[in-house]
């Protein structure tokens, strides 16, 4: 594992509870408010992982497993991405499946232990989270599949750490829309407004949040830094994909990986601030949008060799 | 090959053992068993042998015989598929010879015992016979000794119905092979498969019968979409260990008949690979969807069978795309993708169903919807059945996710390689849904069945059966974690066997395909990794916990203080906001009441296509009742006079 790739990791790993706080303060000086601080989830993870938790007497041991699960594997799925602009330091062919693979798993595991509960308000958190997960399921394959395509290669690292000059160029359109299907998967895979709204106060409206309703203490600290780790990770995928940063050192490379990400949280805010939550029944007609670009991306890619 | 004939000798043996020393049952049950575990052993080795690269005599028997002789061999695609049928046989044999033992009331057990040992022995013949003769023989007796291990429990109307629809379709599909290769032997000069093989260019335009027979006479036993019909019904009918080998491994002998038909036959034609991969698309979106509907858990593991035939099909259809465009790296990847999902499946759907049979025993139903709260009671049964959910759904670290993996390569190189084939790179999007949608359905299960509380008073006493019945599902667990953690155990065999039926040589399949060969060592990294950061993680939070400690609490009802059982979320509500994305093609009715929902899930294409079908084809049939009299004299009429129109036509247009 070289310098930089440690580097990046133990970066994103250490910044990605900013992420959030960068979302919150874009919203609230939109709104003309004051709002909590940029490091408030760090705090927040500080004092949940000094309380206890209270458990319910319903649940075995699935619900208790099912945070380190979730975290476990978020952590793993970023030693895959190349996050210093060369190499992952996990790297082999069809890995893009494994990542994809891993986030799946900890999302089985979250939605396994909200079942656990038997709450009827966190069955129906993890039903909508299961049925909107299927969905994004073919828009992520598709756009990977484009980065695939222009890249001739199935592995994250050639797809994402591009060196590509003068073929960038030609690939540029296309990746410009597999950025815009990116960026809607974002939002939509990290349970952010238009699809998800993380500051809603009423359980029937909520999706994820609803579905992690009865952790609390260590296990919910796990649930929110993986979930911030998780968002870090997709920002990264479209600065990636939208920044060529082969021309870039290390360190500038990974300065620009760091920049790319406070903007990803600086646009997940200013949407935010200007959408309204769509219904649930519009929901996967915004996730068939993000397929519908990426076959466009992929035929673009496919036409012009 | 001596081992193979004694194993399969042993197997059928087993049977007969356990009709004889019925009068002795804990007897007839230990030889029944140990009989099977040898024949079993027996007929594994050679097949190991061959799958480890090396080579076993082929026997050719009854040389004299009209159609060639009758040539039995073991060469990689049979050795594969013997693994299958034994590996996932043998557990189910063993299970079954408990399952069995306590259903004396509803049939015979040992008859029971004696068609499932036939059953093995069928299959075991099926997978080796090399000619075609002895290849329908084995069929036939495959198809038959399965209805009557379907119908154990004939007392039952479904039942019967279910193995009635089964015998049919079985039966439609066996005529049609005897078209496919009546087609083809018409142009070869015998009967055995080398025979045929070497008739395969002299087909002309029987090629394209050749293949669409093919597809339609082996599908019908696959149980692709719209060949399925029969699927659910008749496995969820048999008992479990049945439906085990049914949906594991009998099923499986639709696509050993594909494969075998391309090995054959070489380089198919594009418009056969890319129905192939259409039909293996729709195959696994609508299963898993049909699926998603159902809360019989037999019926929905049923058509899981379904959509992981699918999944089979689009790595078959990649497979044959890259024989059809001359992309060789695309036929190495999705054949061998084909295959090693072909293993996969049988070791987590069996597991699966012996869960599910564990589960029936335990509370004597199969709705979901009375189930829930099993893990306390049942804690190995459910750790097996987690093991096998996470498995099918395909992730990793098991085995579910290496063969899917490949499928997906397979896919994602097909956008790479400059052919027509370009375009199947948009199957990852179909094999992504078919994850995501193959994920909630199995959280679906695994939630109602086991967590939660109890939906009623049987579930709410069960508890875990005798080790009789969890040790077979613990060693097929074994096996997924096995190939899901060391993939490298299976990848090169599976890519040998994918050589095999693509024409070229191991090593060279091996060279082309050495990325997927040594990503298999970075995959156990993946899985060692994923276990030591979990387990880091979970030990900190045990860490934080017991410095300040856990309380106990009901759960959070947002202020509602008497929460009952009923008012959990079930397994209609789970899957309802998925169907009503995909509307009526899931073919479920809702039923809302202001205190209840439910749903009903219909098998469309048998209700809605096949039955109108048989009705007017019974309609036209009865018109032909007043020949048939009863009266043996008409008879003998009917038969002279055919052997007389026979001898007219062969005396006027009859070759000299």
């Amino acid at each position: 594992m070289a310098a930089s790739q440690v580097l990046a990791l133990a970066l994103v790993l250490v910044l990605a509870p900013l992420l959030p706080g960068v979302i919150q303060r874009t919203k609230s000086v939109l709104a003309g408010r004051q709002g909590p601080p940029v490091l408030q989830l760090y705090a927040d993870l500080a004092r949940l992982l000094r309380k206890g938790m209270v458990s319910s007497t319903t649940t075995s041991l699935a619900f208790r497993v099912a945070p380190a699960v979730f975290a476990g594997t978020t952590l793993v799925a970023a030693a895959l991405l190349p996050l210093d602009g060369r190499a992952a330091p996990l790297r082999f062919a069809g890995d893009v499946v494994a990542f994809a693979g891993l986030l799946a798993l900890g999302r089985f595991a979250l939605v396994l232990a909200a079942l656990d509960t038997g709450s009827s308000f966190e069955g129906m958190g993890a039903s909508r989270e299961a049925t909107f997960a299927a969905l994004v399921e073919p828009g992520l394959f598709l756009c990977f599949a484009a980065l695939g395509v222009a890249t001739g290669s199935t592995s994250l690292t050639p797809m994402l750490a591009q060196r590509f000059g003068a073929d960038w160029a030609a690939a540029a359109p296309a990746l410009v829309v597999v950025g815009a299907s990116l960026s809607m998967l974002t939002l939509a895979e990290n349970g952010r407004v238009p699809v998800d709204d993380p500051a809603t106060h009423l359980e029937l409206t909520m999706i994820h949040e609803v579905m992690i309703l009865d952790h609390s203490g260590p296990d919910l600290a796990l649930i929110l830094y993986a979930g911030a780790v998780k968002l870090a990770l997709f920002g990264a995928v479209l600065v990636s994909v939208l920044v060529p940063r082969g021309g870039f050192g290390p360190v500038g490379s990974i300065l620009v990986l760091v920049a790319g990400l406070a903007v990803v949280g600086v646009g997940v805010g200013l949407v935010e601030s200007v959408m309204a939550r769509l219904r649930l029944s519009r929901v996967p007609q915004f996730l068939v949008a993000t397929a519908v670009l990426s076959t466009f991306a992929i035929m673009l890619l496919l036409s012009a060799s | 090959m001596i081992l193979l004939f004694a194993g399969v000798f042993l197997l059928a043996g087993s049977g007969a053992a356990a009709v004889w020393l019925r009068r002795w049952p804990r007897l007839a049950e230990r030889a029944y068993l140990l009989l099977a575990v040898a024949g079993a052993a027996g007929a594994m080795w050679p097949a190991l042998r061959v799958v480890g690269g090396g080579a076993v005599e082929p026997v050719r028997l009854a040389t004299g015989v009209p159609g060639g002789a009758w040539v039995f061999a073991i060469d990689p695609l049979s050795a594969w598929f013997l693994l299958v049928v034994l590996g996932a046989g043998l557990a189910a044999l063993a299970y079954g010879a408990f399952y069995l033992a306590a259903e004396a009331e509803h049939g015979s057990v040992p008859l029971g015992r004696l068609v499932f040992s036939l059953l093995l022995a069928a299959l075991v013949l099926v997978v080796t016979a090399q000619s075609v003769v002895p290849f329908l023989a084995a069929w036939e007796l495959m198809a038959l000794s399965g209805y009557f291990a379907v119908v154990f429990d004939d007392r039952q109307d479904d039942t019967r119905r279910a193995g009635l629809v089964y015998l049919v379709a079985t039966h439609a599909g066996t005529l049609l092979l005897f078209l496919l290769f009546g087609t083809w032997g018409s142009h070869a000069a015998d009967l055995t498969f080398a025979g045929l093989a070497a008739a395969a260019h002299q087909l002309g335009d029987a090629r394209s019968l050749v293949l669409a027979l093919a597809l339609l006479g082996f599908g019908v036993k696959a149980g692709f979409v719209p060949l399925h019909f029969w699927l659910p019904e008749a496995h969820a009918a048999a008992p479990s260990h049945v439906s085990a080998i049914m949906s594991g491994v009998v099923i499986k002998t639709g696509i050993y008949g594909l494969l075998r038909v391309v090995t054959m036959l070489q380089l198919p034609p594009a418009w056969w690979a890319w129905t192939v991969f259409l039909l293996g698309a729709a195959s696994a979106v609508l299963g898993v969807l049909w699926a998603l509907a159902q809360h019989d858990v037999k019926r929905l593991l049923a058509y899981h069978s379904v959509e992981n035939i699918g999944i089979i099909l689009l790595g078959l259809g990649v497979g044959a795309l890259g024989l059809a465009y001359r992309a060789p790296l695309l036929s190495v990847l999705g054949l061998a993708g084909a295959v090693l999902h072909t293993l996969n499946h049988a070791l987590f759907k069996s597991l699966l169903f012996l869960g599910a049979g564990n589960v029936v025993r335990a509370t004597g139903t199969r709705e979901l919807e009375r189930l829930g709260g099993l893990a306390r009671g049942m804690p190995i049964t459910w750790a097996v059945f987690l093991v096998g959910s996470a498995a099918i759904v395909g992730l990793p670290p098991l085995n579910g996710f290496v063969s899917e993996w490949l499928v997906f390569q397979a896919m994602f190189q097909a956008g790479v390689s400059r052919t027509p084939a370009e375009l199947s790179v948009f199957g990852t999007a179909v094999l992504g849904l078919v994850g995501g949608l193959a994920l909630a359905c199995f959280a679906k299960v695994c939630g109602v069945v086991f967590l939660g509380r109890a939906r009623s008073e049987a579930g709410q006493a069960a508890r875990e059966v005798t080790p009789g019945y969890v040790i077979p599902g613990i060693a097929l667990a074994v096996a997924c974690v096995g190939i899901g953690v060391w993939p490298a155990l299976v990848l090169a065999p599976a890519l040998r066997v994918a050589a095999f039926v693509a024409g070229m040589p191991p090593a060279a399949a091996l060279e082309l395909a050495r990325p997927a060969v040594s990503a298999g060592q970075r995959i156990a990294l993946l899985a060692a990794l994923g276990v030591v950061v979990s387990g880091l993680l979970w030990w900190l939070r045990t860490l934080a916990l017991r410095r300040a400690g856990t309380a106990a609490a009901q759960t959070w009802g947002c202020g509602y203080a008497r929460p009952t059982a009923r008012m959990q979320y079930s397994a209609s509500s789970f899957a309802a906001p998925l169907l009503a994305v995909f509307g009526p093609v899931t073919g479920v009715r809702e039923v809302r009441h202001a205190s209840s929902y439910e749903t009903h899930a219909a098998n469309l294409v048998l209700e809605r296509g096949v039955l109108p079908l048989w009705r007017v084809l019974r309609a036209a049939s009865d018109r032909l009742r007043p020949i048939q009299h009863g009266r043996l004299q008409l008879y003998l009429l009917y038969l002279v006079a055919t052997v007389s129109l026979l001898l007219i036509y062969l005396a006027v247009w009859g070759s000299p």
